[in-house]
C-alpha cells in the first residue's frame, strides 16, 4: 500500500455519522424524533458478523442505548472521523484525492418528506466536517445526497450545493421504484447537468420500500446478495439509453458506483444487436445504443470486478467497450470489500492503471492533476 | 426459393450424420387443437375464459400488428399461427436451414393456478405425443419434444416427468424462467430429482409471467420490448447464481440446465463475480467447487441470440476466455422473429469449437438424440 | 423486366434475376430495386413490408410519427429496415442491401443488373 508511483484518486470512499444520536444532531423536529432504519441492519448482513475493514472505526467512544439493546459504549462509525479516515487514506494508502459518498438508506423511505430531511442533515455534516474543516479538507471531494422520491426537493438540494468548490457529484440510490429512463426523473438530470455535476448512483443501506434485489425475488445467500446487486446497474442504463435520457441531455454523466462494469460489454452488444430493429420504436434515441456510453457512464472499479489480478488477458478484457475510459478506482472504505490499487490486474497496460487510477476520475471530476503523495 | 417437399412413401434407409442440433424451437397448437388433450374438468374454464378475449401482448416487438413476433414468412397458408404446421416446419427448418434434428419446445401458457398450470403441461405433452411425434408427423424422425413440467407444482411436475421419461422421442425437461423464488429453493428438488433420475436435463425458456413474474426488475418495470427482452439475461444471471450458491449441483451432481434464449455473453463476467465473491466469503456457502466450475459442468445455453460487437474479434475471444464449447448448444429459436439460421451462426464461431456447440454438445446433453439420421435428399447441409 | 401497369404504386414483384431474385418496387410512381436477401442473416428480404421511418413529433400524441411511408423495407426475419432508394440505413450505413438501377421506358420497368 502507499507504493503507487503516480498519483490515485479513491472514487468511492463512504462516510458515515458517528452513531443514530449524531445524526440526529443534524435533524430538525419533527424528523428529529422520528423512526428510522439504521445503515447497518441484521438484514443480509454478512454472516461472519464483519461489515467493515478492521481498524476502521472511530476512535471517540460515545455511551447510548443501541436499538433494543442495553446502554453500551461504542466506538464511532467506520468512516465517521475526518482526521481517521484522511490519515489512513492519505498517509497510509497512498491516496492521493478521495471523492466521499455518505452512505444513508433515506433515499428508500417512504415517506420521502422524512427522506429529505435526513439527506439534508447528511450534506450539512458532509460539507461542514469534511469539505470546509479538517486537516485533510484539501484532499476531500464530496457528493450531495438527494432523494429521488421528492424531486423538487431533490433539485432544491443540488441548487443549494452545487457551488460548493469540493462538492463534486449528485449522489442517487442504486434502489428505485421505477427505472432512471422514466420521464419523471428529468428534472433531476437537468439539474446535475445545470450545475455541471455528474451523478453518482449507489446501493442505499439498511431496509427500505425496495422491490426484491432480483427478479426471481429474494436471494437466499449473502454471497449471491453481494454478487447480484451491483449489477442492478444494467436495468437503469439499459432504460435511459433506450428512453433517450442522453440524447435529450447531452451533458449528463452518471458514475455507477457500485461496479459490475464487466457487466457492461455483454449487455450493450446485447442491446446494439438488439436495437437495430428496436430503434424504430424509440426516435428519442435513434443512436446505436453503444453510441451513448462515451463521456456518459462510468463506474468505479472494486473489489469484485474484473477477470481477477492475473488474468493474462485484463487489458484486452479493459478495452473492450472502451471500459478503460470508464473505469474509476474505487476502495470503498471502509467496507469489508475494501482494495486497493495493489489488487488491480497485473496485465493491464500503464496507460490503462493511469487512466484507473486518476486520469478518468480527473476527467470527470474536473480535479487538477493531483501531485503525487510521495512527491 | 422454396424445396418442394413431397413426403416420400418410405423413408430412405441411407444414413447421414447429424451436423446441426436445434434446441431451441417452438411448435404451437392448431386453432382448438390443444383443447381434447385438457383434463375435462378445465376444458369449458380454458374456452370460457378465451371467449372474447383479445391480444394480451403489451411488450410488442418490432411491427408486432403485422409481424406478431414471428418470421412473417413461417405462417402457414391455412389462417393457422406460425410454428402450428409440421410440415412447414420441416421445410424451413430441416430442409431450407439445415437443421438436422430440432428439440420441440412449446410454451403454451395459460394456468393461473397450479393445478391449471399443471393441466397446461399434460395436455402440451399428450399434444406433442400425437400431434408432432407420432409416425404420421414425425415420419423424418427428426422432431424431439419436451416434457413440459409446471414448476408451480413440483411434486405434480415430479410426476409428468416420470410418466414420460421413457418416451423415445421425448429428449428434455423443460420449464417456465420467471416463477418465483429462484431455482435454488429446496422446493423444487423434486422436479431435478425426477429430471437427474432419468438422466433428462432441464432447459429453461422465458416467456413472460404477470405482475412481479413479468419478470419484474429490482428498479421496476422496463419501458420498451428492447430493454425488457435485452436485461432478461439478468434473469437467468440471477438463476445461474441461485442454483450455485444455493448448493442446487452439489444436491444433485448429474444436474444439467439448459437455458434457452437467454443469451449468453454476460456467464463471462458472472463466473468471474461468482469466483471473486467466493473467494472472499466462500465457506458460508459449503460450496464444494469454484462456482465457475460448477457452470461449465452443469450449465448449458443456447446461442440464439448471438449478440457481438462491431469487431467480431472481440466476440471471438470472449467465447475463448469462457470456453464456450463447454457451454453452448446451437438454436435457431424458430418460427420467431428472432431466428437465427444456423449457417450464420456457424460461421461466426471460433473453428475448433463449431462442432461442439452446433451439435456435438447437444449429442452429450440430449441422450435420446442420435448420431445419425435417415438421409433427406435435397436437404441442406450447412458449411 | 415488368410493364408499369404491372406494378401498382405501394406494389412490387420479384422478377428471377441472380441467385436470390430482384424486387422492383413503386413508391408513389419512382421505381426501386433491391436483391430480395438481406445481408444480416440471409433472409427473403421482399417478403417484408415496406414501411416509414419512425421519427420523433412532439406535436403528435405519442410524441412519435412515420415519415417517408412506403420509402423503406423491413426484413420478415429480423425487422432490419432498408432505405429502398439508397439500400442503407441511418442506423448502421455500413450495413446495406444491393440496389439495382431502374428506369422507365414507355410502358416498360427496366432494372440493370
Amino acid at each position: 500500500m502507499g507504493s503507487e508511483s503516480q498519483p490515485v484518486v479513491d472514487a468511492s470512499v463512504h462516510v458515515f455519522f458517528a452513531n443514530d444520536a449524531d445524526l440526529r444532531g443534524y435533524l430538525h423536529e419533527p424528523f428529529k424524533s422520528r423512526g428510522y432504519p439504521d445503515v447497518d441492519v441484521a438484514w443480509f448482513a454478512p454472516p461472519d458478523g464483519v461489515r467493515y475493514a478492521p481498524g476502521t472505526e472511530a476512535e471517540a467512544e460515545t455511551t447510548g442505548r443501541a436499538f433494543g439493546g442495553a446502554v453500551s459504549t461504542v466506538k464511532g462509525h467506520p468512516g465517521s472521523d475526518p482526521e481517521l479516515v484522511g490519515r489512513q487514506l492519505f498517509e497510509e494508502r497512498g491516496v492521493d484525492v478521495a471523492v466521499l459518498h455518505p452512505m444513508s438508506n433515506a433515499g428508500i423511505l417512504p415517506d420521502w418528506h422524512l427522506g429529505s430531511a435526513i439527506f439534508a442533515g447528511y450534506n450539512r455534516m458532509l460539507v461542514e466536517r469534511w469539505l470546509d474543516s479538517g486537516t485533510y479538507a484539501d484532499r476531500f471531494r464530496g457528493t450531495i445526497r438527494v432523494n429521488p422520491n421528492d424531486i423538487d426537493g431533490a433539485v432544491r438540494e443540488i441548487n443549494r450545493w452545487k457551488d460548493h468548490p469540493r462538492v463534486v457529484q449528485i449522489g442517487l440510490p442504486m434502489q428505485t421504484q421505477h427505472p432512471y429512463g422514466r420521464p419523471y426523473f428529468r428534472p433531476l438530470w437537468r439539474a446535475a447537468v445545470e450545475a455541471g455535476l455528474p451523478v453518482a448512483v449507489h446501493i442505499e443501506m439498511g431496509v427500505g420500500i425496495t422491490h426484491p434485489p432480483t427478479p426471481s425475488g429474494i436471494t437466499r445467500t449473502f454471497s449471491h446478495l453481494t454478487a447480484y446487486q451491483p449489477m442492478t446497474f444494467v436495468w437503469h442504463l439499459l432504460n435511459m439509453i433506450a428512453e433517450g435520457v442522453f440524447e435529450e441531455f447531452p451533458e449528463l454523466r452518471i458514475v455507477w458506483a457500485d461496479g459490475a462494469a464487466d457487466m457492461l460489454t455483454p449487455f450493450i452488444w446485447r442491446m446494439d444487436s438488439f436495437g437495430r430493429p428496436h430503434l424504430e420504436q424509440t426516435p428519442w434515441a435513434p443512436k446505436i445504443p453503444s453510441a451513448y456510453l462515451a463521456e456518459h457512464v462510468y463506474f468505479v472499479h472494486g473489489a469484485l470486478d474484473g477477470p481477477g489480478a492475473d488474468a493474462e488477458f485484463a487489458d484486452e478484457w479493459l478495452r473492450m467497450t472502451g471500459k478503460e475510459d470508464h473505469l474509476l478506482f474505487g476502495s470503498s472504505y471502509p467496507d469489508w470489500q475494501m482494495h486497493s490499487p495493489d489488487d488491480l490486474p497485473r496485465a493491464w497496460t500503464p496507460e490503462q492503471r493511469e487512466k484507473v487510477l486518476w486520469r478518468n476520475a480527473a476527467r470527470l471530476y474536473g480535479l487538477e492533476t493531483p501531485v503525487p503523495a510521495s512527491a | 426459393m422454396t424445396i418442394e417437399m413431397q413426403r416420400p412413401k418410405t423413408l430412405s434407409t441411407e444414413t447421414t450424420e447429424v451436423r446441426v442440433v436445434d434446441s431451441d424451437i417452438h411448435p404451437t397448437p392448431k386453432r382448438g387443437e390443444l383443447t381434447p388433450f385438457l383434463p375435462a374438468k378445465f376444458r369449458s374454464l380454458f374456452e370460457n375464459r378465451a371467449t372474447g378475449a383479445g391480444s394480451p401482448v403489451y411488450y410488442d416487438a418490432p411491427d408486432f400488428a403485422h409481424s406478431f413476433a414471428m418470421r412473417t414468412d413461417s405462417f402457414p397458408a391455412d389462417g393457422n399461427f406460425a410454428g402450428s404446421d409440421p410440415d412447414l416446419m420441416f421445410r424451413q427448418v430441416v430442409m431450407e436451414a439445415g437443421c438436422d434434428v430440432l428439440i420441440l419446445g412449446p410454451l403454451n401458457g395459460g394456468g393461473q393456478t397450479e393445478e391449471e398450470h399443471h393441466a397446461v403441461t399434460q395436455a402440451t405433452n399428450a399434444w406433442q405425443d400425437a400431434c408432432w411425434l407420432d409416425s404420421e408427423h414425425n415420419w423424418h424422425q427428426r422432431y424431439r419434444g419436451s416434457i413440459v413440467a409446471a414448476m408451480e407444482h413440483p411434486e405434480a411436475a415430479a410426476r409428468e416427468i416420470e410418466h414420460w421419461a421413457g418416451h423415445p422421442c421425448m429428449s428434455q425437461v423443460l420449464i417456465g424462467a420467471e416463477l418465483r423464488p429462484a431455482w435454488g429453493d429446496p422446493q423444487y428438488d423434486p422436479v431435478w430429482e425426477a429430471a437427474t433420475r432419468n438422466g433428462l436435463p432441464v432447459a429453461c425458456h422465458l416467456g413472460r409471467g404477470q405482475h412481479n413474474e413479468l419478470p419484474m426488475s429490482p428498479v421496476g418495470f422496463m419501458t420498451y420490448n428492447h430493454d425488457l427482452m435485452v436485461s432478461y439475461s439478468m434473469l437467468a444471471a440471477n438463476q445461474v447464481m441461485s442454483l450455485v450458491f444455493d448448493g442446487v449441483f452439489d444436491r444433485f451432481p448429474d444436474l444439467q440446465i439448459v437455458f434457452i434464449e437467454h443469451a449468453f455473453n454476460w456467464l463471462l463476467p458472472l463466473m468471474w463475480r461468482m469466483d471473486a465473491v467466493h473467494a472472499k466469503r466462500g465457506p458460508e456457502n459449503g460450496l464444494k467447487r469454484k462456482p465457475s466450475e460448477y457452470v461449465k459442468d452443469h450449465i448449458w445455453c443456447t446461442t440464439q441470440p448471438l449478440d457481438m460487437p462491431e469487431d467480431k474479434l472481440e466476440f471471438t475471444r470472449a467465447l475463448e476466455w469462457m470456453e464456450a464449447d463447454k457451454l453452448l448448444l446451437f438454436s435457431s429459436d424458430y418460427p420467431h422473429w428472432t431466428f437465427d439460421d444456423p449457417q450464420w451462426v456457424r460461421k461466426h464461431l471460433p473453428l475448433h469449437m463449431q462442432d461442439k456447440i452446433m451439435y456435438q454438445n447437444a449429442l452429450e446433453v440430449f441422450k435420446n438424440v442420435p448420431s445419425t439420421v435417415p438421409a433427406l435428399p435435397g436437404q441442406k447441409r450447412p458449411l | 423486366m415488368a410493364t408499369v401497369d404491372e406494378i401498382a404504386p405501394g406494389e412490387h414483384k420479384v422478377v428471377p434475376i441472380g441467385r436470390w431474385g430482384v424486387g422492383v418496387y413503386n413508391v408513389d410512381g419512382r421505381f426501386y430495386a433491391i436483391a430480395n436477401y438481406c445481408p444480416h442473416e440471409g433472409g427473403p428480404l421482399c417478403s417484408g413490408r415496406t414501411h416509414g421511418l419512425t421519427v420523433v413529433d412532439p406535436e403528435r400524441p405519442g410524441g412519435a410519427a412515420e415519415s417517408r411511408a412506403g420509402e423503406f423495407i423491413y426484413c420478415p426475419w429480423h425487422q432490419w429496415g432498408f432505405e429502398l432508394a439508397t439500400g442503407t440505413t441511418a442506423v448502421k450505413p455500413e450495413w446495406s442491401i444491393r440496389t439495382y438501377p431502374v428506369r422507365v421506358q414507355g410502358s416498360d420497368v427496366i432494372v440493370t443488373a
